[in-house]
């Protein structure tokens, strides 16, 4: 027989029963539809997560230390490819005091190197990248936190939690020479060595909102300068002065776990955004299975429709197919057409489910956010930008195999029922 | 065309465990020429259904050995003997057995279908075929728009369509009242003379035997004795 006659007879038998397959294609569709919006949420949630670690962190960033009592070959690192900058932040152990007209501010100093800090794409809200060896970059909340005396007498006074800042440096930053002065922590006053920095750059917003960035960004020459001045001041010196955090930049997001392995194989403590995404991974990963697992037993509940459709349909063409046999029709044939029956049911189930669970997912990213946002308020409701659900391409295909495959298998048997009919019971078979 | 060797068959009758043997067939042996018009007349219940199954192959003789065409039949398994009956022969049977959801022309078509025609191929096959039984105006009707005879003709289409050299007949005017009978009979020696048919017609009917070349009389599974089957 050739296919599309095969077709045609099958088509010409779906017809027949139009509502009997309607129901069955409807549970179908119900079955798969549950099963594609369920996984959904989980694809949902993992991509919300990974957009929020993307989006929270350079992407590119690997943070790297040593063993204990070891050092960073750095010429090492620097050797791997697709390493592209090495930044190496070295926070000194004590106050930098900055003073600016009559505004002041006690935050920390960190020594860099500007070269690898422009390689590594440090973004600037303001300004430019330092050149000379006086001129520094300035936290993003730096303005905001230099206060005159009396700004600040206030703002200790202040009983509310998170009260507005209260004046702080109003103008551009940018060109003002600032006087800065060391202070231990165990000091009540600042050493008398001071030096005039110029502000030639100011950070980006931290990404967090919790983050407050006071710092003041220094060229790493000035180290034993600091040193020095530190240990004439105190008594006694410090060993742990300063200490040091590197992180590295890779090219792109793509090498950030070659690089995090390579690293890692060095022998280092490693922590990139490869890490925490392969994490989340591992997790979604069960979480998802999970997810399909338990929409699979709504697949398998309305399968019972289609084996039971199949299993009437069989009956009632007892004689019908003991003519078929009679005049020709091998067993493999009649089987199947009875599969392409229950396969043809499966699949229109499974198109219709798809195009509803788009519809659904949709619905669900526009109204839920919205629920939610009005539930926790007016505020949050403007940053709320979660996937409630999303439905990649791959579930599509997942859920379409489970489907129609199950569809299939429940017509399995009734197709083998089919061509165990005995053709001559099947003749005597009243009209 | 066909031989038939020493076939027993025994169906087992009642309830499980006290079945008893019921022989329906006993040492049957005979043969059919090419080009004939073989008849099988006998009482009702006397194995000649029976015989005409082991014969097509819809179940097999618990002994003997069947010939259709050179082909052994016992040797063929299920699929092969689907293929077999394709090629080989065509039905008619008491009760018509046309599919009610298809046309006159559709079930007349339904074998070329099963055999791979193209669809053009059939079309004027069937066309053909349905002019020469008399049913060209009745070609869009379905089973139940049809007469008994009307619907008879058809199935005969049917079984023609295919060109098969052998045609098996049980009981195919046993429905039909007598006036309807004689068209009948008359369209099967038609048949056999224009095409060459062989036709192997089971009745209980002396009167559809009469068509026959020549006749096997049946009783209690048994060939009658004596009755040599040649021409009466
Ligand atoms: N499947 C079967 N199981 C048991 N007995 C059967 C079966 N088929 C036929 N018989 C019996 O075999 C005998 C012959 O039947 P059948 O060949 O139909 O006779 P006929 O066609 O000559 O009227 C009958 O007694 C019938 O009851
Ligand atoms: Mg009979």
């Amino acid at each position: 027989m050739l296919f599309k006659d095969q077709v045609d007879f099958v088509s010409q038998h779906i017809k027949k029963n139009k509502l009997r397959v309607f129901m069955t294609i409807l549970a179908a569709t119900m079955g798969c539809a549950f099963l594609i919006v369920l996984a959904s949420i989980g694809f949902g949630i993992q991509d919300t997560m990974r957009k929020e670690i993307l989006e929270d962190q350079a992407i590119t960033e690997v943070e790297v230390y040593p063993n204990d009592g070891e050092e960073l070959d750095i010429s090492k690192i620097g050797a791997v490819e697709h390493v592209n900058a090495i930044v190496q932040r070295t926070r000194m152990e004590a106050m930098a005091v900055s003073q600016i007209e009559n505004r002041s501010l006690e935050g920390n100093m960190l020594l860099t190197n500007f070269a690898q800090e422009e390689k590594s794409n440090l973004k600037l809200s303001e300004g430019r990248m330092p050149t000379k060896d006086n001129e520094i970059v300035v936290g993003y909340q730096f303005a905001e936190n230099l206060l005159t005396d009396a700004e600040r007498k206030e703002m200790e006074q202040s009983t509310e939690e998170d009260a507005e800042p209260i004046g702080g440096y109003k103008e551009s930053l940018i060109g003002k020479t600032v006087s800065m002065s060391l202070q231990s922590y165990e000091s009540e006053e600042a050493f008398s060595e001071t030096w005039d920095f110029t502000i030639v750059g100011v950070t980006e917003k931290p990404a967090k909102d919790w983050i407050v960035d006071t710092n003041i960004l220094l060229d790493e020459s000035w180290k034993d300068k600091l040193q020095e001045v530190y240990e004439v001041n105190m008594e006694e010196g410090n060993t742990d002065l300063f200490f040091s955090s590197t992180k590295i930049y890779t090219s792109s997001l793509e090498h950030v776990k070659s690089v995090t392995e390579e690293l890692k194989e060095m022998g280092y403590s490693v922590y990139s955004v490869s890490e925490q995404l392969e994490q989340l991974d591992v997790f979604f990963m069960a979480f998802k299975i999970g997810l399909i697992f338990v929409g699979t037993i709504a697949v398998l509940i309305s399968s019972i429709g289609i084996f039971n459709t199949m299993t009437m349909a069989v009956t009632e063409r007892t004689r019908e197919i003991g003519v078929m046999k009679a005049i020709g029709a091998s067993p493999k044939l009649i089987q199947r057409l009875f599969l392409m029956e229950s396969a043809w049911i499966g699949i229109i189930g499974t198109i219709l489910a798809v195009i509803i669970s788009y519809a659904v997912s949709f619905l669900a990213n526009w109204i839920l956010p919205m629920v939610v946002g009005s539930a926790l308020g007016e505020e949050e409701f403007q940053d709320l930008s979660m996937t409630f659900s999303l439905i990649p391409w791959q579930l599509v295909v997942i859920a379409s195999i489970i489907s129609i495959g199950v569809a299939m298998i429940s017509g399995w048997r009734p197709a083998r029922k089919a061509t165990k009919i005995d053709v001559i019971q099947a003749l005597r078979q009243e009209l | 065309m066909i031989q038939v060797q020493n076939v027993n068959h025994t169906f087992l009758i009642g309830k499980k465990g006290k079945e008893k043997k019921v022989p329906v067939l006993k040492g049957l042996s005979f043969e059919v020429e090419k080009g004939e018009i073989v008849a099988i007349v006998g009482k009702s219940g006397s194995g000649k259904s029976t015989l005409l199954h082991t014969i097509a192959g819809f179940m097999s003789p618990e002994q003997g050995s069947i010939t259709v065409n050179g082909q052994e039949t016992a040797f063929l398994n299920e699929t092969e003997r689907a293929k077999f009956r394709l090629n080989n022969f065509g039905f008619i049977f008491q009760n018509f057995q046309l599919m009610p959801g298809l046309t006159a022309f559709e079930n007349v078509e339904l074998p070329l279908k099963l055999k791979g025609v193209s669809s053009k191929k059939r079309k004027t096959s069937v066309k053909q075929l349905l002019k020469k039984v008399g049913l060209e105006e009745v070609a869009d009707h379905y089973p139940n728009e049809l007469s008994g005879g009307q619907q008879q003709r058809v199935s005969i289409a049917r079984a023609l369509i295919t060109n098969p050299p052998i045609l098996f007949a049980d009981e195919p005017t046993g429905s039909l009242d007598s006036e309807t009978e004689q068209d009948i009979l008359l369209l099967i020696q038609d048949l056999n003379q224009t095409l060459g048919v062989t036709f192997v017609i089971i009745t209980h009917d002396e009167e559809v035997a009469s068509i026959a070349d020549r006749k096997f009389r049946m009783r209690d599974g048994e060939l009658v004795k004596g009755d040599t089957g040649y021409v009466i």
